[in-house]
């Protein structure tokens, strides 16, 4: 425990409502609910898998607004390569 | 030819008028000509904002019905120079304006003015799509919360099926302390969500209320931290590159606890 946090012991509600905010906007632009996002997640992390190997607990997924579209962005940070070594 | 910036934001109540008002007038004080137009029809408020409800005489509604020119039906602010408010009808309804209606309004105004600033109802329905009809650019006001963010959202999607490709966003009543403490949606965080240029950031700013109570835009007392930031916004919409300042936190104890921090 660091100095700050005795003093803000209460969860950041500014990250909480970012949080809310990109699932809630995902749902919105795309029409797609949270179960099929993380389902998605779920199997495109099984497919990549058998590929390469990445550090789980990272994986990342977004839909972000690019102009006048939307992209889908994935995150599949590799493990540090043990092969290389 | 001028330019035509409608001022929505989809959820009501974040600063769309109060916007519109102290823009309008800051942009008049540097020297430009400028139309504001109320385009709430049935629920006008930018004559109040403005202070000028007790001059308005003819609204849009008269316009497009031919009682009167358009000319005439501007009510001119004796503050500061070549500042008009178009007024809405107060009478009638959001769907007896057609899209149409309003952009040969704005194609008028902008031969003869710099910028004609469109007040946006809240909503996305009629009453949107008449202020957006003749607009080339948006600005978006939004306040750093989920409900008005998420609206944002929403209306940045229909600006675009609408082919407005110039959209920008300020920030309103950003509070710095609740920022640093990280109880407020970050700017970054905003602005990552949105996607769109920022214009620019006005603080939370309780002279606010008090310049609507009395019914003179903020930016006639310089010196509040609102005022200043809508100058800025002003001098920024007509191409001057004036840097949006980081929040600073005022707030001393807070301070401390992050040099602490900064320094275990």
């Amino acid at each position: 425990m660091n100095f700050r946090s005795i003093f803000t012991r209460k969860a950041n509600t500014g990250n909480i409502a970012t949080q809310r905010l990109k699932l809630i906007l995902t749902q919105d632009r795309f029409d797609v609910s949270d179960d099929s996002m993380q389902k998605l997640q779920v199997e495109l992390t099984e497919v990549l898998a058998k590929y390469f190997e990445f550090t789980m607990h990272s994986v990342k997924m977004s839909l972000k607004r690019d102009g006048n579209s939307y992209v889908l962005m994935a995150d599949f940070p590799f493990k540090n390569s043990k092969k290389r070594r | 030819m001028g330019k035509v910036i409608v001022i929505t934001s989809g959820k009501g109540g974040v600063g769309k008028t109060t916007s519109t008002a102290n823009l309008g007038t800051a942009l008049a004080m540097i020297g430009k000509t400028v139309v504001i137009i109320d385009a709430d029809v049935g629920l006008r408020n930018l004559d109040v904002v403005m202070g000028l409800e007790s001059r308005v005489v003819y609204t849009s509604m008269d316009v497009i019905e031919k009682r009167c020119e358009l000319e005439k039906a501007l009510v001119k602010d004796r503050r500061v120079e070549d500042l008009f408010l178009l007024a809405a009808s107060q009478r009638n309804r959001k769907d007896d304006i057609k899209p149409e209606q309003m952009l040969e309004i704005c194609e008028r105004l902008k031969e003869i003015y710099d910028f004609v600033l469109i007040d946006s109802p809240a909503g996305i329905e009629q009453g949107f799509h008449n202020a957006a009809a003749g607009a080339d650019e948006a600005i978006i006001v939004t306040t750093p919360d989920v409900s008005a963010i998420r609206d944002a959202d929403r209306i940045i999607g229909l600006l675009q099926n609408l082919d407005i490709e110039q959209i920008t966003l300020v920030l309103n009543r950003l509070s710095p302390t609740l920022v640093k403490k990280g109880n407020m949606i970050s700017k970054n965080d905003v602005l990552d969500i949105l996607n769109i240029d920022l214009l620019g950031i006005v603080p939370e700013d309780p002279d606010v209320i008090a310049s609507t109570n009395r019914g003179v835009p903020l930016v006639h007392n310089n010196g509040s931290p609102g005022a200043e930031a809508y100058m800025r916004i002003a001098r920024r919409m007509i191409g001057q590159r004036i840097p949006i300042p980081e929040m600073r936190d005022d707030n001393f104890f807070s301070n401390i606890l992050q040099w602490f921090s900064r320094n275990k």
